[in-house]
């Protein structure tokens, strides 16, 4: 009995050191001095959730690469904290070979020095690659670390149903939105009765920066920016007159006009969307990514996809998309070189934009592949041009999600606060963004 | 019972054993008792496999944390010492000043909140009917459901237009609509009121215990001395309740300080700031922004205030017990 026992406590200590043993061992490697090996599979994780129709659409374009170029890659998705997912894995000194994610990480995790730099010689298919695209996956010090595959561009979602039960046209300037907004508000397009619809839907939460990912669209498109410059030497200037401007008529769309829905400041996408949706909102700014859901849950014959309404400037729309990045310290450097390579072929991106659930390209990045050619939905054409015309990435510095956050707070405290100051605010978040851009060494002496 | 009959079994076997081999008591049970007593290790190697747990999810995330205080992480090109730089931007930061105010806001908020609920709770169903222990049951829902469904329910309840369902009640007698958590002046306070909703029925359950434990005869004597129903809870039922608040106290300011699945779910920190507690913040620096050792650092300072905290409640309580 005894014996037994103190067997099964040894035992028990013994295994759990082992199991600590194996998990606390050092992984081999790191940089490019790694053994390489063609036949090693390709880890590849995607930012989606797991057992999504975007997951499956990934999974299928990644057996098609397999079967075109022969190297074996299996696909991982996660959406919850994949940035700190992948630091982890970084600490561990065992990163995937490819990562699928947004345009927007390429600084962060480059300045992290968890990529492999590009040779574009050596990804044949990049001469086909948009500048704009091609301009995407370079960091600032102008080298290349990523091959963006995938883009989208945001346009104009708007109830059409509503616009003709009031006689209205979809609007193609500031002025025009705030019109259909403030009618979409007050003269109950639904018809029920009821004051319970209104203009314009607005992710308007800080959560990742909800707030200034919407905004961006205004700003732009009034001359703004969130800071200016290029390369290494850039200034905050959100308190420029241009945001100023673009910044006080945003928050008069709830302050004065009171045409966005309530409790925009505590919402992030999932229930913005649902406004949209279940007809409590008019417009909405939006990505194609959104078409297959809108038309499946409201109808698509209820609404129409149109151009972003001009701004002061002109009609610059936020652009963003996927990345194909390589990863450092990959045994199979020639098979991660392959798969950007054929991920941007024309294709892949063809074949990536087909089906109607989930789709693995939004829009091309290869200026041979015209989308015309495979979907005949002229809603798309819509957000290709867009994309093409007047899609603006958020510019590529070592960091943007503090930049994103900082203006995300301040916008969040506009639309909630309707007594504070726009210059103040402004002017105190063009402060934070100094003290920013001074920790990342780019700011401008 | 049965404990009762083995020990008499037992009492009246030793004297016949007694009487057998007085000279050397029998060997078997020598040896058994010096095993027992002597293999020091057996009961840690019972602890190890718990042990190494803690360890591995507990102690060294911990001393990790706080050796990244000190450096600048960046984990694929090798971490940096900083020395105090960490700490210094932390504490120079006004966002984290505010948001620790924020937070002891929140937590004695809700502290005193859930303590006057739960002894209210307590004090209405205590007894012994088999429907209280129903309604008991019912009043303690709140606390096993998930937070994140907890939190988006009170979302959908604080809808903040007329036709929202809190606004559509506090309408009937002629208030609101209030923004509660949309609005900077309302946000705290909504956030509290659900935080007081969730945990009120904890606290009752743990009061309820400790009034079972109070002697019935005190209630007696106080009411033979003319004592009314407000001064026997006075005088006989709040003493008696002293080390259960003591612990729900410490327990109450530790949830307190460490406050975050609600406040991320419904507001994430805004509107404008009104509701970014430490852990949020600390969330949105280091997880979001990149800056693992500037977290890391306010991660300390958080576990020190914790401690500190912890450790003058129990001074306290142990001079009172003392005196």
């Amino acid at each position: 009995m005894h014996t037994k026992m103190k067997a099964a406590a040894v035992l028990g200590v013994v295994t759990l050191a082992l199991a600590g043993c194996t998990s606390a061992a050092p992984a081999t490697g790191g940089g490019s001095g790694v053994k390489q090996d063609e036949e090693a599979v390709l880890e590849v994780w995607t930012r989606t959730t797991p057992g999504s129709a975007s997951e499956a659409a990934t999974i299928r374009q990644v057996e098609a690469f397999t079967e075109a170029t022969g190297y074996k890659a299996e696909v991982t998705a996660i959406f919850d904290d994949f940035e700190t997912k992948l630091a982890q894995r970084a600490g561990q000194k065992d990163l995937p070979d490819i990562v699928l994610n947004d345009v927007s990480q390429l600084g962060t995790m480059q300045t992290q020095g968890i990529l492999r730099e590009i040779d574009l010689k050596d990804v044949e298919n990049s001469k086909d690659l948009s500048p704009q695209a091609l301009e995407a996956g370079q960091a600032v010090d102008g080298k290349t670390y990523g091959i963006p595959y995938s883009a989208q561009a945001n346009a104009l979602y708007i109830r059409s149903d509503w616009l003709q039960k009031l006689g209205l046209k979809a609007p193609t300037n500031w002025d025009e939105m705030l019109e259909v907004a403030t009618a979409f508000t007050q003269n109950d397009p639904d018809g029920n009765g009821q004051a319970d619809t209104y203009g314009l839907a607005v992710p308007g939460s800080t959560k990742r920066g909800y707030a200034s990912w919407y905004f961006s669209n205004f700003l732009w498109s009034a001359g703004g920016d969130f800071i200016s410059g290029s390369g290494d030497e850039w200034l905050p200037s959100m308190s420029s007159d241009e945001a100023v401007e673009a910044t006080t008529w945003f928050r008069d769309l709830q302050c004065k006009a009171g045409v966005i829905q309530p409790g925009a400041v505590s919402m992030d996408t999932p229930p913005t969307n649902e406004t949209f949706e279940s007809g409590v909102t008019g417009m909405y700014v939006t990505g194609p990514y959104m078409m297959p859901r809108f038309d499946k849950v409201l109808g698509a014959d209820k609404y129409e996809v149109v151009p972003m309404p001009e701004g002061p400037k002109d009609d610059s729309v936020l652009a963003e998309g996927g990345t194909v990045y390589l990863m450092a310290g990959s045994e199979n450097e020639k098979g991660q070189t392959a798969f950007a390579d054929w991920y941007i072929s024309p294709e892949a991106q063809k074949f990536g934009m087909e089906g109607t659930e989930a789709f693995a390209i939004q829009l091309p990045v290869n200026e041979k592949v015209d989308i015309a050619e495979v979907r005949d939905d002229a809603r798309w054409q819509t957000f290709a041009t867009a994309y093409k015309e007047s899609g603006h990435y958020a510019p590529t510095i070592p960091s943007w999600t503090p930049v994103r956050q900082m203006s995300a707070d301040t916008i969040n405290a506009l639309l909630a606060d309707c007594s504070l100051d726009v210059e103040e605010e402004l002017t105190k978040l063009d402060g934070k963004l100094t003290a920013e851009l001074l920790t990342q060494g780019i700011l401008k002496q | 019972m049965t404990i009762h009959a083995a020990d008499a079994a037992t009492a009246a076997d030793a004297p016949k054993a007694a009487a057998g081999t007085i000279a050397s008591p029998p060997p078997a049970r020598r040896r058994r008792r010096h095993r027992t007593q002597g293999q020091w290790w057996i009961p840690w190697a019972f602890l190890m496999p718990a042990l190494l747990l803690f360890l591995v999810f507990r102690y060294i995330p911990m001393v990790q944390a706080i050796q990244m205080s000190v450096e600048n992480v960046r984990p694929y090109l090798g971490n940096e010492f900083v020395g105090a730089q960490n700490y210094q931007v932390i504490l120079s930061d006004p966002a984290f000043r505010d948001a620790t105010i924020n937070t002891v806001i929140l937590a004695v908020g809700q502290t005193v909140g859930c303590l006057l609920l739960g002894f209210l709770l307590a004090l209405l169903l205590e007894g012994q009917t088999r429907k209280l222990s129903f309604i008991r049951s019912a009043a303690f829902l709140p606390v096993v459901v998930p937070m994140a469904v907890v939190a988006e329910l009170w979302r959908i309840m604080y809808y903040p237009s007329a036709d929202g369902f809190l606004n559509n009640i506090i309408g009937v007698v002629g208030l609101g609509p209030s923004e509660y958590i949309n609005s900077p002046d309302s946000a705290m306070w909504s956030v509290m009121l659900m935080g007081i909703w969730r945990g009120g029925p904890y606290d009752m359950m743990i009061i309820l215990a400790g009034l079972a434990g109070i002697d019935r005869g005190l209630y007696e004597a106080a009411t033979v001395d003319g004592a009314n129903r407000w001064q026997r809870i006075v005088h006989v039922t709040l003493p008696g309740l002293r080390p259960v608040f003591t612990i729900l106290f410490i327990l109450a300011a530790i949830r307190g300080f460490r406050v975050f699945t609600e406040v991320f779910l419904m507001t994430n920190g805004g509107p404008n700031g009104a509701t970014e507690v430490v852990m949020t913040l600390l969330y949105k620096l280091g997880l979001e922004q990149g800056k693992l050792g500037v977290g890391s650092a306010g991660a300390v300072l958080l576990f020190l205030a914790t401690l500190v905290l912890t450790l003058v409640v129990q001074l306290i309580t142990r001079r009172k017990k003392d005196a």
